[in-house]
């Protein structure tokens, strides 16, 4: 812990922290560009000038790249410093254009800011300027290379922290372009953050440009809903329409960076087919009058049939005071059948894991230390992509990791996959606990497992990752039960598991050992349960088989929704009432470590502007309210319903009176406490029904699993993330597409009892062998195809027919 | 016509390269049977004692450079020869390898068993094509005689040596850049430290020296310290060096002299005197890099420390001189022109001040300057000087500085006259 002396002030730092990190501890603030946290100091922008007086080094040097000593007697108002940094800048902005004015980045412009700190106020080099021709990068980012002042920050974030590869550095001298080596979409699903960390206006957020100057905006900190990880998140919108995302700053969880989907998935919140407002029977009404129906006609189905006629359904989506709220109206009416996520394997997943995780629990910060990852069941572009970000970070300090997965799960790093069929997966779990290797009577996994088992054994800091889509909850209780066997005091081994949404965990706590979605299908069926209540869920398309769960559906007498999103629920109620997304309310969601977070309003729901009439300020229409501002926070509606306070301080602090276990309600922030549920409290058997599919003569198991875009609801609604939509296709390893005579690339049909469709034919040597392999994709003829499942298919060629 | 003892140049022959038989006749590859006898610690003491200064331009003693080198630790660890001679003005080391390529190898192989290096890079200029053949003609033929390759003559030690031809950018001559292109990435400097010893090439230990200086290497086993600081004409100093004349000299070619030799019998014996009957107006003392010298320092030794005491440098004593005709600031302009084009582009300094620096030299000589252009212009070598990430814009600034300093009227008379003088 070296002690140093910042412009007289005395500063004890940790060891290894550089002095311009030191500096910012007592509130010193150095201008500098190319130094970020996350990246590290490259010493290329020589900004951070400061003099240092005594100590082992002297002279004016970079801040940046000195490590802090003890003795050392630093200046950063010293002449020579200060004239450094002024002439610094002013060969920065040798080049850069004065258009400052129009500029997208005007208003949140690092250099802007440090051009002021710097002191540099007159351009005195009247030579020529260097410019540049832009490329198109695709549909996020826009670029403007002359306003480049050539940090590198963009090229390090990319590459060296995103691990993309086809973006980087051209050319040398005042000449050098950061970019692709020819025109085309960026391939990392990290590129967003060209955004966030160029510190000028060279790379600024496409969808968002000419919407509103950045000073504009309302925004607060929030949290993403698009996965399970909880990433914080930062977003701003003006004239009732969500207009962008940025990164927020956690470095318990995302650190400062988010993925593509979490930036740009944000389309839901301005659907134009957004429900906005209630209704009954089809008819428009207030959404007092909406409330009132929906209690009276709960309360006279219950007087009827009773109170477990009524089912009440919550959501990953839906925040906990929402998903609370509705366990106590469940609660009010005599039901005890409330469940929060349709999808049967996501739900015992969610559930095995809040009972099993207690101390095992890592956030993305622990990931990222850790020195052996294991991915077991885990495609984290897919299942939380800030992980795969995580992993990559891990493996840069040195990590090693495996994956074990019968699909070919791409990462940002170097990775060994191991390759084995979804059922082997549990028993590898099995074996991973045990030590006994018997019912891995394969030759290659037998000795990879035994590999595995030393490996961690010897590791100080593994963690074991999982997702709930292949593990379902009997793998995610064998995934923690496989890690407790290793604790040692060596030994600090962790798990992670990847749920389906930012309140699965959540969820999961509040109906531990409650039903699940398959009781109640067999409760509409027979009649036993009349009535649903959907909060924020759409169980036509979530449910893990929605042929199965529509069918039972049919017979229900009442549909009650709340939704901000148009879901065939949404659209199908009975009743409806209109929720705020997450942009529009305040709430707190339970990420999948068991983390409490908050996330604050930055905007007020309603029409956008936009979308009405010509979309051209100012409005043609004059009214005294506003169009389309009806959706209310879930919990305020059902608040409203069921007598609760209408102030979200006042309503956390009942719950948390009523839920000893929530009690960090009532203070929620990110460094909360994690939560945990009681591990016997499991009353559902964690049986796991992915495999309904029988090998019989030609028939081919087809595993279902969800993709980076297409597959979850919120993102599917974002039009510029269908850009990176694929078209439906079938991955195959090479000798089952031998066998069926298919080749990579051709196009072929899918005939499943869902239907039939064509699909492009994918091949990889990364995969399991015996089995095909696709993608769910909403709105397409693969909609119906549910993650986490196996069916039956046929697949030939689209010539033979 | 060169009175002075060869030790590099002595099997010289104009339009000839000398072959491995040639070279064991006068002597080679005594020095490495020599040195395989002693232990590397031996060799690097006697290198020490000979006062070998590094011949690639910054001069740093040798024999201490490969004492700071990690021998004893185990794995691999590297050798590389910079070859890549991009510094305008400087053509020593294609000569020393057009003439006689192996002592490079000889001096390669000593230098790599007294480091304990298991492999040697030779970085060569990209326009070098020549040179590489000639290396690698010579490489094939000390492989084949024993000298190279496993069990070196019986000892035990083992070396490969490998010629890369550079991408052809200046600052590959930087070493840990060229360290970087070696390793097929951008070439820009790295940050210093981990220095190349600690974590150089592929992030092994690396110990890079210039071609001139290795192949001193074997002439020191053979014949000793002592010999090797006769050689030079100061007291301080030690060996011989090659200068390159270039510039307004009626004989533009490469010698090899002692160190220390003054600068007017460089001048006027070697090079044959200024063209034309003209007068010595300046000249860069070794390199493009070096600050001018004027004829107020003819009679200065050509050595290290004289030089620096002027506040010159001997660089890669490459002497570029110029006649009393010549526009100092036109020239200045023209080496920062060729500075601003060769930076990496990794700092500000030099991405984005050197062109600041050159377009005020150029505001200048065309007479558009005015006397608040000298004012900034000394801001700005007195900001990049010592600021920039690497040596490279320093190294631009000595030429500018010196301007500054030497020709302070030439660059008023621009000024006043709206227009070159020289015109």
């Amino acid at each position: 812990m070296p002690t140093l002396v910042i412009d007289n002030r005395e500063v004890t730092v940790p060891e290894g922290m550089n002095v311009l990190d030191a500096a910012k501890a007592i509130d010193i603030v150095v201008p500098h560009f190319c130094y970020h946290e996350a990246l590290g100091a490259i010493g290329s922008c020589r900004l951070c000038a400061m003099q240092f007086l005594e100590g082992p080094v002297q002279g004016v040097k970079m801040a940046c790249m000195v490590p802090a000593q003890d003795g050392m007697v630093v200046s950063t108002s010293a002449a020579e410093a200060v004239e450094l940094r002024e002439h610094v800048i002013e060969w920065l902005m040798t080049n850069h254009p004065h258009d400052c004015p129009v500029c997208d980045e005007g208003g949140e412009c690092l250099l802007q800011d440090m051009t002021i700190a710097g002191g540099h106020y007159l351009r005195r080099y009247r030579g020529k300027k260097a410019t540049y021709t832009n490329q198109y990068l695709g549909p996020f980012i826009e670029q403007e290379m002359n306003r480049c002042i050539t940090c590198y920050r963009c090229s390090r974030t990319y590459r060296d922290y995103c691990g993309g590869r086809d973006f980087g550095v051209f050319g040398s001298r005042n000449r050098v372009f950061f970019g692709r080596y020819k025109d085309g979409q960026l391939e990392s699903p990290f590129s967003g953050n060209l955004v966030d960390i160029c510190p000028t206006g060279v790379f600024t957020d496409k969808p968002f440009r000419f919407k509103s100057r950045i000073w504009d905006l309302q925004e607060a900190p929030s949290i993403c809903p698009q996965c399970s990880l909880g990433c914080s998140t930062i977003p701003g919108g003006r004239f009732r329409e969500l207009q962008r995302i940025r990164s927020g700053i956690n470095q318990t969880t995302n650190g400062f960076f988010i993925c593509d989907r979490g930036r740009f998935g944000y389309g839901h919140v301005n659907h134009p087919e957004r429900p906005r407002d209630p209704r009954v029977d089809g008819l428009p009404v207030t959404m007092e009058e909406a409330i009132t129906a929906a209690r009276n006609r709960v309360d006279a189905l219950a007087a009827k049939y009773g109170g477990a006629s009524i089912a009440f359904l919550g959501s990953p989506r839906a925040s906990l005071e929402g998903n609370l709220l509705l366990q106590a109206w469940a609660g009010r009416v005599g039901s005890s059948q409330s469940v929060f996520d349709a999808h049967q394997g996501r739900d015992h997943a969610a559930r095995s894991l809040a009972a099993n995780l207690a101390s095992l629990a890592r956030s993305l910060s622990d990931v990222r230390q850790s020195d052996l990852i294991i991915l077991i069941g885990a495609d984290p572009l897919a299942e939380g992509p800030s992980l795969a970000l995580a992993i990559r970070q891990a493996v840069r300090q040195g990590s090693e990791v495996i994956v074990i997965d019968p699909r070919p799960v791409a990462l940002p790093c170097a990775h060994q996959h191991i390759p084995l069929p979804p059922q082997l997966l549990h028993m590898v779990l099995k074996a991973l606990e045990s030590g006994q290797y018997d019912e891995l009577n394969d030759a290659q996994t037998q000795p990879a497992v035994k590999t595995l088992r030393s490996k961690i054994a010897q590791a100080k800091l593994p963690v074991l990752i999982g997702g709930a889509d292949m593990l379902g909850g009997l793998g995610v209780k064998l995934l923690c039960d496989a890690a407790k066997r290793f604790i040692s005091a060596e030994c600090n081994i962790g798990v992670m598991v990847m749920l389906s949404g930012p309140n699965s965990f959540g969820g999961a706590f509040l109906n531990i050992g409650g039903p699940d979605f398959d009781a109640l299908i067999d409760a509409f069926q027979e009649g036993r349960v009349r009535g649903l209540v959907c909060l924020e869920s759409d169980p036509f398309r979530e449910a893990q088989f929605p042929a199965k769960a529509q069918a039972a559906l049919g017979h229900l007498e009442l549909l009650i929704s709340i939704d901000c999103t148009p879901t065939l629920a949404a659209k199908r109620a009975d009743i409806f009432m209109p929720s705020r997304a997450t942009a529009e309310m305040a709430g707190s969601f339970i990420n999948n470590e068991g983390r409490l977070q908050a996330f604050h309003q930055a905007i007020e729901p309603g029409m956008p502007l936009s979308a009405l009439g010509p979309g051209k300020h100012p409005p043609r229409l004059f009214q005294s309210t506003t169009p389309g501002a009806t959706p209310q926070p879930a919990w305020q509606i059902l608040g409203q319903l069921l007598d609760r306070p209408a102030d979200l301080n006042q309503l956390r602090r009942t719950l948390a009176a009523e839920n000893p276990k929530l009690k960090a309600l009532t203070h929620v922030d990110t460094t909360a406490a994690r939560i945990c549920a009681e591990p016997n409290g499991i009353a559902a058997a964690l049986t796991h029904e992915m495999f309904s599919a029988d090998s019989s003569a030609g028939n081919v198991p087809l595993l279902i699993t969800s993709a980076f875009v297409g597959s979850h609801w919120l993102s599917h609604l974002s039009s510029p993330l269908k850009a990176l939509r694929e078209e439906p296709t079938v991955w195959l390893h090479p000798s089952l597409a031998a066998t069926l005579g298919l080749k990579h690339g051709e196009r072929a049909i899918l005939s499943t009892t869902l239907g039939r469709c064509h699909v492009r034919v994918q091949t990889s040597n990364d995969m399991a062998q015996e089995l095909a392999l696709t993608y769910q994709l909403l709105d397409s003829a693969l909609e119906g195809m549910s993650p986490g499942t196996i069916i039956n298919c046929r697949l030939t060629g689209e010539e033979g027919q | 016509m060169n009175d002075y003892p060869q030790v590099l140049f002595k099997n010289r022959l104009p339009g000839e390269t000398v072959t491995l038989r040639s070279y064991e006749k006068t002597g080679g590859y005594q020095g490495l049977r020599k040195a395989l006898k002693m232990s590397p610690n031996e060799i690097c003491e006697l290198v020490k004692d000979s006062g070998l200064r590094g011949r690639g331009g910054a001069g740093f003693p040798t024999g201490i450079k490969w004492s700071f080198f990690p021998s004893k630790a185990p794995g691999e660890k590297y050798l590389v020869c910079n070859g890549d001679e991009m510094e305008p003005g400087t053509y020593k080391d294609r000569q020393l390898l057009r003439a006689d390529p192996h002592q490079l190898i000889e001096g390669m192989v000593i230098a790599s068993y007294a480091l304990q290096a298991t492999a040697g890079y030779i970085f060569l200029r990209y326009a070098y094509e020549e040179c590489a053949q000639n290396v690698e003609r010579a490489i094939a033929e000390a492989k084949a005689a024993g000298y190279l390759g496993e069990n070196i003559l019986g000892s035990g030690f083992a070396l490969s040596l490998h010629v890369h031809r550079s991408a052809g950018r200046y600052i590959l001559g930087e070493e840990t850049a060229l360290l970087n292109g070696l390793e097929g990435k951008r070439p820009n400097p790295r940050a210093k430290p981990p220095f190349p010893a600690q974590r150089g090439l592929f992030g092994k230990p690396t110990n890079v020296n210039n071609v001139e200086t290795l192949a001193n290497v074997s002439h020191i086993i053979n014949h000793g310290p002592v010999w090797f600081q006769e050689l030079a004409l100061t007291i301080e100093g030690s060996g011989t060096k090659l200068f390159g004349l270039s510039g307004h000299l009626n004989r533009t070619t490469c010698f090899e002299l002692p160190l220390g030799i003054p600068l007017r019998e460089v001048v006027e014996t070697y090079g044959g005197g200024i063209r034309q009957g003209r007068a010595f107006k300046a000249c860069l003392p070794g390199g493009a890099s070096t600050p001018y010298l004027t004829a107020e320092h003819l009679d200065l030794p050509m050595d290290f420390n004289p030089l620096e005491e002027v506040g010159s440098r001997i660089g890669t004593a490459g002497v570029t001189v110029f006649d009393e005709t010549t526009c100092m600031v036109a020239v200045t302009r023209n080496l920062v022109q060729f500075f601003a084009r060769e930076s990496c582009g990794f700092c500000t300094p030099c991405r984005d001040g050197l062109p600041m620096v050159s377009w005020l030299l150029d505001k200048i000589e065309h007479g558009l300057g005015n006397h608040d252009d000298l004012c900034l212009l000394a801001k700005q070598v007195q900001n990049i000087t010592g600021r920039s990430f690497c040596a490279l814009a320093e190294g631009a600034m000595g030429p500018v500085e010196s301007l500054l300093r030497l020709f302070e009227q030439e660059l008023k008379d621009h000024i006043q006259k709206g227009q070159c003088p020289f015109l």
